[in-house]
């Protein structure tokens, strides 16, 4: 089916809505995405047909909601090209992913052992490896890549033998450019490093692969590829996830039980304590199937189309600075020297339109750039060209009524 | 001295009938501040928590409050004229007993109140009052 953002845009009910009296015009889409009704009808379908605890058996509920959660985590594992269902970990998110790796790996580093991220990374892929290298000794290095995301020779002395970990971002949130993954991957497996992918902004636009990437975690959220909040992903290789000390222990994830002793349960469910989130869980794996079922090509060239449009519009404006690359991204993140990104950010709030001004959880990356915000335009596939004209024609009357003095 | 006359402010700010019109008046009250020094803007007198920098100076002379407050960001400045407009020249006690979140929101300033997770005017709110 080729691709149309305004069929596509039909089925996000969300979208119909005004704000501030005009119509919304939702490009905050790398903060949270909105969700289609596939996917709200399935949280809602499995409140009113199959409600019950998973695993737990017995009756005919709990056989349902069972089934439709280890259905979801297949779909999931296909989404991703997992080779095993088991090799996805349910978590509450990004976030709770990388910090379950944090400390579920904190067993093998010692001092004078390095973990290794670079300077895009979203703080979630930052200062949990920072806290890291405080209880353990090791020592935090930052590859520094610049923000045109590009792999330079040099990089290569960064991976050492010393290289514990590397995690790194696909894409990064607050400007949008890729990393030089793959050339990334593979320093870091040359010197034997357990490697993170941090895929939060990459699976809503491009098609993944984990065995194609071969990194041993990738972690990622459902509300940012148009699933629900409070569910996200970490996936391991096998023997990457057998390693991790679990963070949380108790119900679910044990086999047998003494008061001297437990023996734990297998994986998935070894690293699965507790009630999951199941419709979040079959929230999630209906947004993958919904991604799935896209011309996933010709999306990603819309999406990517409306990044270039603004760019285009924006870039001989000389007020303006974009941090952004000119092109193959989703996300415009620009600066207006002089005037204030939430005051850019309350004009258009005050029009309708969605963005974000801050620092998007990049400090680092901000004082790198030399600005303390940026305000960010990201898009999604719902998202259509009178949209990203609309974006710049207010932007443009924003810097006409605050840059006056 | 900036000239802070409540009413006056209160009257302009809920004469806006959209969110257009309260940023533009916003904007617009935001040039009577009066701004302070880069001397005075000192990391002991930022109020934490705040997207864009807010500053807060508190004097006090017999008994009254006085406060002075910058931004770099114009919409807070404005945000600011009105929270000096409600604070100034009261006793600490006076202004503890406010309930300057009513106060505010009086002054047609809901939303601003409302993504204070982000422009921090609820800290400033509670500094005023400590
Ligand atoms: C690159 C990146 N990593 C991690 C995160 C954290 O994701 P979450 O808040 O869903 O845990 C985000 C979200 O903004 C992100 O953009």
């Amino acid at each position: 089916m080729a691709f149309d953002a305004n069929t596509l845009r039909a089925k996000f009910p969300i979208l119909q809505l005004e704000a501030n009296d005009h119509p919304l015009v939702y490009l905050d889409n790398a903060a949270t995405t909105q969700k289609p009704q596939v996917v709200l009808d399935a949280l809602m379908a499995y409140y009113t047909t199959s409600n019950a605890n998973v695993h737990r058996g017995a009756h005919y509920l709990s056989d349902r909601a069972t089934a439709q959660f280890e259905h979801a985590r297949d779909r999931v594992a296909r989404f991703i090209n997992a080779p095993q269902a088991d090799h996805v970990i349910w978590t509450k998110g990004t976030t709770e992913s990388i910090n379950m790796v944090a400390y579920g790996l904190e067993w093998c580093l010692k001092p004078d052992d390095e973990i290794l991220i670079t300077s895009l990374e979203h703080h979630a892929n930052l200062v949990p490896w920072q806290q890291l290298a405080f209880r353990t000794g090791a020592r935090l290095r930052v590859l520094p890549l610049t923000s045109r995301g590009e792999w330079e020779p040099e990089y290569e002395r960064y991976f050492n033998e010393h290289t514990r970990i590397f995690a790194c971002t696909q894409i990064s949130n607050a400007i949008g450019v890729k990393t030089p993954i793959k050339q990334m991957l593979a320093a870091a497996k040359a010197v034997n490093a357990f490697t993170l992918v941090d895929g939060a902004q990459a699976v809503a636009h491009y098609p993944i692969d984990v065995q194609a990437l071969d990194c041993d975690f990738y972690v990622f959220s459902g509300h940012k590829m148009y699933g629900p909040t409070g569910i996200g992903v970490l996936y391991g290789k096998p023997h990457a996830l057998e390693v991790l000390t679990p963070v949380q222990t108790g119900g679910e994830m044990v086999s047998h039980v003494t008061y001297n002793s437990t023996e734990f349960n297998v994986l998935p469910y070894r690293l699965e304590a507790g009630t999951p989130h199941i419709e979040g869980v079959i929230g999630m794996a209906t947004a993958c199937d919904f991604l799935a079922a896209q011309d996933r090509q010709g999306m990603i060239e819309w999406e990517q189309k409306l990044a270039r449009y603004v760019y285009d519009e924006l870039k001989f404006h000389t007020a303006i600075e974009i941090y952004s690359p000119e092109s193959d991204t989703t996300v415009v993140s620009l600066g207006v020297p002089g005037i204030h990104t939430m005051d850019l950010n309350g004009y258009l709030d005050s029009q309708g339109i969605a963005v974000r001004a801050g620092s998007h959880c990049a400090h680092p990356l901000m004082a790198q750039l030399g600005v303390s915000s940026t305000l960010r335009a990201s898009f999604a596939c719902y998202n259509t060209l009178s949209e990203a004209r609309r974006f710049c024609d207010v932007l443009l009357e924003a810097i006409e009524i605050l840059g006056d003095d | 001295m900036t000239d802070l006359n409540r009413d006056a402010i209160q009257a302009r700010l809920q004469a806006c009938t959209s969110k257009e019109a309260t940023f533009k008046e916003l904007v617009s009250l935001s040039k009577q501040l009066e701004r302070l020094s880069d001397t005075e803007k000192t990391e002991d007198n930022k109020v934490k928590g705040c997207e864009s920098a807010v500053w807060l100076i508190e004097h006090q002379e017999n008994g009254t409050c006085t406060f002075q407050a910058d931004s770099d960001a114009k919409l807070m400045r404005g945000v600011l004229l009105v929270i000096l407009s409600l604070a100034n020249g009261h006793s600490k006690a006076e202004l503890q007993a406010m309930d300057l979140v009513t106060e505010l929101s009086q002054f047609n300033l809901s939303s601003y109140l409302t993504s204070s997770r982000t422009n921090g005017v609820l800290g400033i709110l509670k500094q005023i009052q400590a």
